[in-house]
């Protein structure tokens, strides 16, 4: 059974009787179907319970729980600090390295550590080389559910690249365990910086292409033009963050903003929808937003790689690690908004408690709310832009 | 649609537009020049993907002169956070006085961390470049000594790679 729920107060919605030009006469009512969790496009395993009325989508109800692996009480029964890590990693499986980033930056927090600068520059190389991968991801995706499907190869392509050269640094393609607490599981190989410029120099012109293939192409803009809006004050009520709330018009990162590592040494800028296509805050806005965030992170990664100091780079990691008993929250800006991480000490080796905010989770709940009143085929491009990962959501 | 999201109308567009021949060519321009690009994929399975010494595949136990160097301190156990090592210690006659009677690596639960490798204070467990892991039941996954035994020259490279590397 289904238990009734409230329909949107502009909603009018008459069950009754019509009757066909031959005759007859149909019933009309209300359509409850089921998408995913095995859609394509649901990117993972999420369910939506659809309440439709003929084409039009009534209500949303986002199922989640599919994937859920006890993350935050995993934690708990963990021997030390240390073993979160790899669990950590599979969060968010498109951007391990700011997962890992985060959970280290809250422990080090915890234990009042300084970690060396050559860690931090790597570190935010790698993050935003990271940003980047999971970007690519997001816009290939999307451009596959809209019906494109070479930018979804070529976006492949270029992220293969990263992981070759993730590879190259830690030995794995997708869950590094690389971010270790007060430092890094190891120095950069040496022909890594080399290879990370060629890839700036590679990718830059990339960008270019994608944009006159998918971003401008006229197909791709009526689909995704003035469709599943999210107006600004909605957005920051709901607590969306990252490319979403940035498509909306809120100028909010915390990379910026709430600045950790050493992202306040270079030159940047966060990017903002400007609704060149339509409304701000649509679909278009939040790929568009996507693309130029990848510009903005090559910048920073070139700037990071023409500066990076020399050091030890497992000179701070502690011995043990046994922080004093309190409490921590520690933000930062993953693709996908603000991931936070608030950890719990008592004392002992192991963490008391783990809390993740995660950003997927977040931006999830807003997809009833835009996407009431639109086409099933528009809830196929709003859900895809609002790029979840349900290993996230789940946790 | 124009690059600045106007909406252009079909009765707008000149005979030369209408007849769709410059699109196609502009088209088919960007498809014929694709095709004389570097291929990136791989021909799998004829063609393998050759891993570096950076790569962790699967974690093995290195074999030096016909016995494993590991002596059974049962650190790598206590480390691993998916626990999917056992160790059981016993005793022996050579210099290393403990062997590890029975060395079990469950490999469904394995994640490749690669924490094991990284603690060991014998260099006897080491994660090897091999990733091709197939198995049709839960038991067959359970790896015991007479799998993870490997004779130390094949993990050569990784060695090199840990030395100079930690
Ligand atoms: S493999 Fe290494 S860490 Fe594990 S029990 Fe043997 S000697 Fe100890
Ligand atoms: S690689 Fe990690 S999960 Fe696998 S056996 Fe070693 S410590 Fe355990």
């Amino acid at each position: 059974m289904i238990e009734t729920r409230s329909l949107p107060t502009d909603y009018v919605f008459k069950p009754g009787e019509i009757k066909t030009s031959s005759g007859k006469t149909l019933r009309t009512d209300e359509m409850i179907i089921n998408m995913g969790p095995q859609h394509p496009s649901t990117h993972g395993v999420l369910r939506l319970e659809v309440v439709l009325d003929g084409e039009i989508v009534v209500d949303v109800i986002p199922h989640i729980g599919y994937l859920h692996r006890c993350f935050e009480k995993h934690c708990e029964h963990m021997t030390n600090y240390q073993q979160v890590i790899p669990y950590a990693d599979r969060m968010d499986y498109l951007a391990s390295m700011n997962n890992d980033l985060g959970y280290a930056l809250a422990v080090e927090r915890l234990l009042k550590i300084e970690v060396p600068p050559r860690v931090e520059y790597i570190r935010v190389i790698m993050s935003e080389l990271q940003r980047i991968a999971s970007h690519l991801i997001a816009i290939g995706t999307y451009g596959i559910d809209i019906g494109a499907f070479t930018p979804f190869l070529w976006c492949f392509r270029d992220r293969e690249r990263i992981l070759d050269l993730f590879e190259m640094t830690c030995g794995a393609r997708l869950l590094y365990n690389y971010i270790w607490i007060g430092g890094l599981s190891h120095d950069l190989p040496p022909k890594f910086v080399e290879m990370a410029k060629d890839f700036c120099a590679y990718f830059k012109p990339n960008i270019k292409e994608l944009n006159d293939v998918l971003t401008f192409n006229q197909i791709f803009v009526k689909r995704t033009a003035n469709v599943g809006v999210l107006p600004k004050d909605v957005a920051i009520n709901y607590g969306c963050s990252g490319p979403m709330l940035r498509a909306s018009g809120a100028n909010w990162d915390l990379r910026r903003d709430d600045p950790y590592s050493v992202y306040d040494k270079f030159e940047w800028q966060p990017e903002i929808g400007k609704g060149e296509m339509g409304t701000v805050g649509d679909c278009w806005d939040r790929h568009i937003v996507r693309i130029r965030e990848m510009e903005q992170s090559v910048k920073i990664i070139e700037q990071a790689l023409a500066s990076i100091p020399e050091g030890n780079v497992q000179a701070a990691i502690p011995k043990r690690i046994r922080p004093e008993p309190g409490e921590i929250y520690i933000r930062t800006e993953s693709p996908r908004g603000e991931l936070g991480f608030y950890v719990v000490s008592d004392g002992t080796g192991s963490p008391y408690r783990i809390k993740a905010r995660a950003p997927s989770f977040v931006n999830l709940s807003v997809l009833p709310e835009i996407s009431r009143g639109s086409m099933i085929a528009d809830l196929v491009a709003i859900a895809a832009s609002t790029d979840i990962v349900l290993g996230e959501v789940d946790r | 649609m124009g690059s600045n999201g106007t909406m252009i109308r079909k009765k707008d567009l000149t005979i030369w537009q209408k007849t769709y021949i410059p699109e196609i060519v502009k088209g088919l321009r960007l498809t014929i020049s694709q095709m004389f690009k570097p291929k990136f994929t791989y021909n799998y399975p004829e063609e393998r993907f050759k891993p570096a010494a950076s790569f962790r595949g699967r974690p093995v136990l290195a074999e030096e002169n016909g016995v494993e160097r590991c002596v059974a301190c049962g650190l790598c156990s206590r480390v691993c956070p998916a626990l999917a090592i056992e160790v059981q210690a016993s005793e022996t006659e050579l210099e290393k006085e403990r062997y590890p009677i029975k060395f079990e690596i469950n490999m469904v639960r394995c994640i490749f961390c690669g924490f094991c490798e990284e603690v060991c204070p014998e260099e006897a467990i080491i994660m090897s470049n091999e990733y091709l892991l197939v198995f049709n039941n839960q038991e067959e996954a359970v790896f015991g000594k007479d799998k993870l035994l490997t004779p130390v020259e094949k993990l050569h490279d990784r060695l090199e790679f840990l030395r100079e590397h930690r």
